[in-house]
């Protein structure tokens, strides 16, 4: 269960940045107020254009930064004064977060295994399912670095989820892999739906959305302007489907328009 | 405590699991010094023997038959080409012979008086006349330096013991006093005078490229790739994963400092026997010869210094955003580091004061050089250890704060 209340997330802005951003402003609101809650059992589906905080939220949750208004805890943990207990709940994938190059899959399921604490036998138990799952087997002994962009993401899946956590927190899990691939992520996620876990993903691809997600929640400019079903959402914005809704909302609250 | 270990054992597999760069940071180094050292000693050698074989061309101007005698009784006729010239040749051909040695054609012009005789022998007192040689050579040509150095200090001084003598009749006369020298001095500070003027730079730049090597990577390296991210999503202290990536950086650094000196202690005999000489510099470590808690010592404040060296880099390579900027906000640290190990070069023998041991670097290298010339005490030794280690410990603070600081980890 991951809930978030009332998340503001405000960067200072320094000289160089703010002629970067082309801005006044000594600071930049990321995520202005947002309140959601993901379920277990559910895979909760976040959408929102490049830049709208979606990445900032999760990394949030995931406690790699701390919210500046509001609150956010994971399975009971505040992730602010119970940061680790907080990250021995989670799985957290995103691009900019990678294994290291110069080991191979294999180590690097096994490091991050002892660094949760698990015994050898757990781990390669652990190991044998989650390679078998994700075909990681053929390439477990090479380096990260000579691996494909596919097999490079799988075996960032399978490491991220070596503790068997209760949360998933997936940033953009099928960005850049070709469709056989993706599907195999996404079927995944759904088993893992399955088994109860909660199941938090990042997408901008709508089709992938209204597939995958149990509840989708869509931030716009920092703001969380929609949370629903795909049925309440296409209803309340009188739209066919995810994409012609996205559009409505983005039109409506996307603040160059404005 | 077990997450660190596991950061430990990370890291140090990261060097020694690859093959490329154990060979590059361990055994390249070793190797290149040991070449290094013996192509000098082999290039010195050469150019030594060069020297010594070389025929040089020398003219000698109004030469008498004394100076013929003086040049024969020295040898100095076997091993150059004498051209004896007259006054009215000399001045013929005196451009060219200028030029000759201008351009390394020829190595000494030694121009005698044309009245130099009769000078001599006009002499009465202090107000006659005396008779001049002038050599004429060039500094910029080593053959030209030697050919005048074996002139001056040979021939010449056979001449003017025969001039004197005629002069005076016995040479004893000329004798006034006898100079006895009376060495006094500690037998260890004499024989290690040439490594403790060295050694504190040399371990003090060492170490640090040692940690520099490591450090840049290890902390600019894993966060400007973000997999350094990936450690700190895990449920290990932040504290614990960077006191895991020290750690682990002062073995690799440390190991790399030992790798540069033990290669230099071979490095240096090495350079003796390819020709280099049996000067001090070639006779290296030999002179050095230290006690048990000397060897401690030293150990100590080689360990006090990889702990402050890679606090510093990690601290600077950290807050970095790439390992380029890294490389940038390090290198001017390194020339302070630099200077702080030549410093110890340039001292008198005058006692150091307690309070500049607390420094750090350059206290480490002062002490490093007491324990070379046997004079450290254990004040000055603790001084030493605790200026380093407690700027090391304010450091590692600040660094695992920095793991904790989203605007450093993440630019956020």
């Amino acid at each position: 269960m991951i809930q978030i209340n009332g998340l503001t997330k405000i960067y200072k802005l320094n000289a160089k940045k703010m002629q970067e951003l082309k801005t006044k402003e000594n600071k930049k609101v990321a995520v202005n107020n947002v309140s959601l809650e993901a379920r277990p059992g559910e895979i909760f589906g976040l959408l929102g254009p490049n830049g709208a905080g979606k990445t900032t939220t999760l990394r949030c949750v995931a406690t790699l930064l701390k919210p500046t208004k509001g609150s956010v805890s994971v399975c009971g943990f505040d992730t602010q004064k119970e940061g680790q207990k907080v990250r021995d709940s989670i799985a957290f994938l995103t691009n900019e977060i990678k294994l290291d190059p110069n080991f191979s899959a294999d180590y690097m399921f096994k490091f991050f295994g002892r660094l949760h604490g698990m015994s050898e036998e757990q781990i390669v138990a652990r190991q044998e399912e989650l390679f078998g799952v994700f075909g990681i087997n053929d390439f477990k002994n090479k380096k990260i670095e000579e691996l494909s962009t596919g097999m490079k993401q799988k075996a960032a899946i399978a490491v991220s989820l070596v503790h068997d956590p209760k949360v998933v927190i997936f940033d953009e899990p099928t960005s850049g892999l070709d469709i056989v691939t993706a599907r195999s992520v996404t079927d995944y996620l759904k088993h893992l739906r399955d088994m109860g876990k909660t199941v938090i993903v990042s997408t901008h691809i709508m089709s992938e959305a209204e597939k995958l997600s149990d509840r989708i929640g869509v931030i716009i400019a920092g703001q969380k302007v929609e949370e629903g079903t795909l049925a309440e959402i296409l209803q309340r914005n009188e739209a066919v489907d995810l994409e012609d809704a996205f559009f409505k909302l983005y039109s409506k609250y996307n603040p160059e328009k404005k | 405590m077990n997450g660190m270990s596991i950061i430990i054992k990370k890291e140090l597999k990261r060097v020694f699991g690859d093959k490329k760069l154990v060979f590059s940071m361990f055994i390249l180094p070793a190797i290149i010094m040991i070449a290094l050292y013996g192509i000098m000693g082999f290039m010195i050698g050469k150019m030594n023997s060069d020297i010594e074989e070389n025929v040089n061309k020398v003219y000698v101007v109004n030469s008498d038959d004394r100076m013929k005698n003086a040049i024969t009784a020295s040898g100095f006729d076997k091993t150059n080409d004498i051209t004896y010239l007259n006054e009215a040749d000399f001045r013929a051909k005196e451009q060219d012979i200028r030029d000759e040695v201008l351009n390394g054609d020829a190595q000494l012009v030694v121009y005698m008086d044309k009245d130099f005789n009769q000078k001599f022998t006009s002499y009465t007192d202090s107000s006659s006349p005396v008779p001049q040689i002038k050599l004429s050579y060039n500094t910029t040509e080593n053959y030209s330096q030697n050919t005048y150095g074996m002139f001056a200090t040979g021939v010449l001084e056979i001449y003017r013991t025969g001039l004197l003598q005629e002069r005076v009749g016995s040479l004893d006369v000329l004798n006034v006093f006898d100079l006895e020298d009376d060495i006094i001095e500690k037998e260890e500070k004499a024989n290690s005078r040439f490594i403790s003027m060295m050694l504190p730079y040399m371990i003090v730049i060492m170490l640090f490229a040692g940690a520099m090597s490591v450090g840049v990577d290890a902390m600019a390296g894993e966060k400007e790739r973000g997999t350094l991210a990936s450690m700190l999503l895990s449920p290990v202290n932040r504290t614990a994963i960077a006191g895991g990536k020290i750690i682990a950086m002062m073995i690799l650094s440390g190991l790399s400092a030992i790798v540069y000196v033990v290669s230099m202690m071979i490095a240096m005999p090495v350079m003796s026997a390819m020709g280099g000489g049996e000067s001090e510099m070639a006779g290296g470590f030999g002179g050095l010869s230290l006690s048990l808690v000397e060897g401690l010592q030293l150990a100590a404040i080689m360990l006090a210094l990889v702990f402050l060296f890679v606090a510093v880099i990690s601290f600077m390579a950290i807050r970095a955003k790439d390992t380029k900027a890294a490389s940038s906000l390090i290198s001017p640290i390194y020339i302070v580091v630099m200077v702080a190990g030549m410093l110890t070069m340039f001292m008198s023998g005058k006692e150091v004061p307690i309070t500049r041991y607390f420094i750090p670097v350059y206290g480490n290298a002062v002490a490093i050089k007491d324990i070379c010339n046997g004079e450290l005490v254990t004040s000055n030794f603790l001084a030493s250890l605790a200026g380093t280690v407690i700027i090391a410990i304010l450091l590692t603070i600040g660094i695992a704060k920095a793991f904790d600081d989203e605007k450093v980890m993440f630019n956020a």
